[in-house]
């Protein structure tokens, strides 16, 4: 049986990314749900299917699952409806733009017996798979610090508009880094979040960069810098970096260091042509792995909304100047 | 000129090589409480060896006393150097305490000498190249700016780097490089928040750094590293990116396999320079001495860059940020 699934909201453009992971694990598309006309019927065309303005449509069809890629505020209010029609979720990160938004979505899910799923998509990186490897054999001794980094560019739309998005850089990057970072210490969690933010690099109204400085229940320190500060004459999109320091050594990891380095006279810039492997391929295969087997997916709703909660926390400390503790779910 | 330097471990070495080719100096002597350390150093370098700087003010009547002692020691001998009205060149971090640091500059303007402190960062030219970039607006407004210094840990005369109370660890010993460019690149800090694993050795920390002008600094050091030293800097701003790794510098890498080069099997990376910047730093004190100008990084520069560092280490003691303006006084290592 080929899975069918429907895709709630396109507002992200990861959707066009999963929809071709889903077409080349054989999944079928059952339509785009928009409440935007013009970027729904867009969506609908490039993908070869149907729109639909509201969701019921589609969950009344029967599709086994839904990708939701709405802005982030409209993530609650679909995967209440996905829940309530039976049908397991892949959620785009943020898992929400406020905690209780995050609340709604794992609490539906869990009262509807479905799966959910975040989508971080970094866990499926190999480079990120071998650095859990090493992690779980102790390579780097006991780990004692972590400094991360996910810069990138400015995302504009909807992503800088904060009743649609819950803030900037920082809920847009911290999230993606602070889960490899509970990935590979498994059961340890983000006490208290510093941080530093400013709008420095565009004219907006959220912030586009930032420094946070995590301390884990476990003794381990980390760091980690969400900013958009990637320039249009920067040679890619932005990186994902882990440097890993234990009693052992160090480990220093860079998720989209695989590139061909392009001079290009035609427009007189150099960049990087990435050849490394998709990662979304992985996590939509670990969606549909899930449903199939029946078993909870690799990365869970909870994982979502403990990483948004790190960076709720990240605001709550900028606003004040002082460290913030992370609230449990 | 006649320069003594005082301390024969690896800085004095390396200040007593580079003193020696520069032609406007004399190296008038060694000074190490350790007489086979002094006598080495002093048989290397054709000068000759003191056990105590008041035999070698006596015997050789230097201009100019040069001090690369631990940290605790710096004190001690400046206030005394002064007293004897010699100019005084001291290692980085100026002192331990803000108080300690006030006193010394106090003593030396009081006495009519000279006090110099080795904040080298400014002449490795790659960070005095990448400031002219900065303040050259060549990269618009400026969002952030990250550091990264790495190492081995250092062990020093009887591993005294690893007593953080006299070396104040990375925060203190190492970082204070960074955080003396940073300042002389971007202006003054603001508020720092810092995180350490010092309790549990080795040491490693990330700082944060809001600056006055709004910038966003962030300083990570480390002495976990198993072998070398690298160093990194990335600066953000809406015009573009300025980066620098030392490890991607390398002009030259011996890979050498372990039987046949008689040693282990290690990559020793090179950058090499005509000058080193410690020779461009001292010729650069010893010519502010000659013709009597400011040097590029003063004596209150020194002063604070260290209360950045003391502020990184309270912020790490306590859990709070701290507000630059809120360290003085007795504020110090411990």
């Amino acid at each position: 049986m080929k899975p069918k699934i429907a895709l709630l909201g396109a507002a992200h453009g990861h959707m066009y990314s999963y929809a071709a992971a889903l077409r080349r694990l054989g999944a079928d598309i059952t339509g785009v749900a928009d409440e935007s006309e013009p970027r729904g019927r867009e969506a609908a065309a490039r993908l070869g299917t149907s729109w639909a303005r509201d969701a019921q449509t589609l969950l009344a069809s029967d599709a086994d699952a839904v990708i939701i890629c709405a802005e982030n505020s409209g993530h609650a209010a679909f995967a209440e409806e996905a829940a309530q029609a039976g049908k397991h979720m892949l959620c785009e990160k943020p898992l929400a733009d406020s905690a209780e938004g995050a609340a709604r979505i794992v609490r539906a899910a869990r009262e509807a017996g479905v799966k959910l799923m975040t989508a971080f998509p970094c866990r499926f990186h190999p480079a990120a798979a071998a650095m859990k490897r090493d992690a779980k054999a102790g390579v780097w001794g006991e780990l004692l610090a972590i400094q991360g980094a996910n810069r990138g560019t400015m995302p504009s739309g909807w992503f800088v508009d904060r009743t649609l998005s819950g803030g900037g850089a920082i809920i847009d990057h911290t999230v993606h880094v602070v889960d490899l970072m509970r990935w590979i210490m498994p059961g340890a969690e983000v006490k208290e979040v510093y941080a530093e933010k400013g709008t420095r690099m565009h004219d907006l109204a959220v912030e586009d960069c930032g420094l946070l400085v995590l301390s884990f229940d476990n003794g381990v320190i980390a760091s980690l810098d969400p900013s958009w500060s990637r320039t249009a004459s920067y040679p890619t999109w932005g990186d994902v970096k882990l440097e890993l320091v234990g009693t052992a050594g160090v480990g220093r990891v860079d998720l989209f260091r695989q590139n061909l380095v392009l001079h290009e006279d035609r427009t007189m810039r150099t960049s990087w042509k990435n050849w490394g492997s998709d990662m979304d391929l992985g996590l939509v295969a670990e969606f549909i792995g899930c449903i199939r087997e029946d078993r909870p997916p690799a990365v869970t709703g909870e994982d979502g909304q403990r990483a948004l909660l790190v960076a709720l926390a990240a605001y709550e400390s900028a606003a004040s100047g002082q460290p913030a503790r992370v609230a449990a779910p | 000129m006649k320069i003594a330097v005082i301390g024969a471990g690896g800085m004095g070495r390396i200040h007593a090589e580079a003193h020696r080719s520069n032609l406007a100096v004399r190296l008038a002597g060694i000074v190490d409480a350790d007489p086979a350390a002094a006598a080495r150093l002093a048989s290397d370098t054709g000068a000759r060896p003191y056990p105590t700087l008041e035999s070698l003010l006596e015997a050789e009547q230097p201009d100019v006393v040069d001090i690369c002692l631990p940290t605790p020691l710096h004190k001690a001998y400046v206030l005394k150097a002064a007293a004897f009205g010699k100019h005084v060149i001291c290692e980085k971090p100026l002192a331990g305490s803000i108080a300690d640091a006030e006193e010394m500059i106090e003593a030396c303007e009081k006495a009519g000498v000279r006090l110099f402190v080795g904040h080298v960062l400014r002449f490795f030219p790659e960070y005095a190249k990448a400031r002219d970039v900065i303040v050259s607006e060549a990269l618009g407004q400026i969002a952030t700016v990250r550091t990264e210094r790495v190492s081995a840990a250092p062990t020093g005369r009887d591993g005294w780097y690893a007593d953080y109370a006299k070396s104040g660890g990375v925060l203190l010993d190492l970082l204070i490089h960074d955080f003396d460019w940073l300042r002389w690149t971007f202006g003054e800090i603001e508020r720092v928040y810092a995180r350490s694993v010092a309790a549990a050795r080795p040491d490693h920390a990330f700082v944060s750094l809001r600056f006055a002008s709004g910038v966003i600094g962030y300083a990570s050091g480390s002495w976990a590293y198993p072998e070398g030293f690298a160093t990194r800097l990335e600066v953000a701003g809406q015009g573009g990116i300025l980066s620098l790794d030392s490890e991607e510098a390398a002009t030259n890498r011996n890979l050498l396999r372990a039987a046949e080069a008689g040693r282990p099997s290690v990559q020793v990376p090179g950058s090499p320079l005509f000058k080193s910047p410690y020779e461009e730093e001292l010729a650069h004190f010893v010519a502010c001495l000659a013709d009597g100008t400011e040097p590029v990084v003063t004596a209150r520069d020194a002063l604070e860059a260290l209360r950045v560092s003391l502020a990184a280490i309270r912020s790490a003691a306590t859990g709070e940020a701290v507000t630059l303006s809120s360290c003085e006084g007795r504020q110090g290592i411990a």
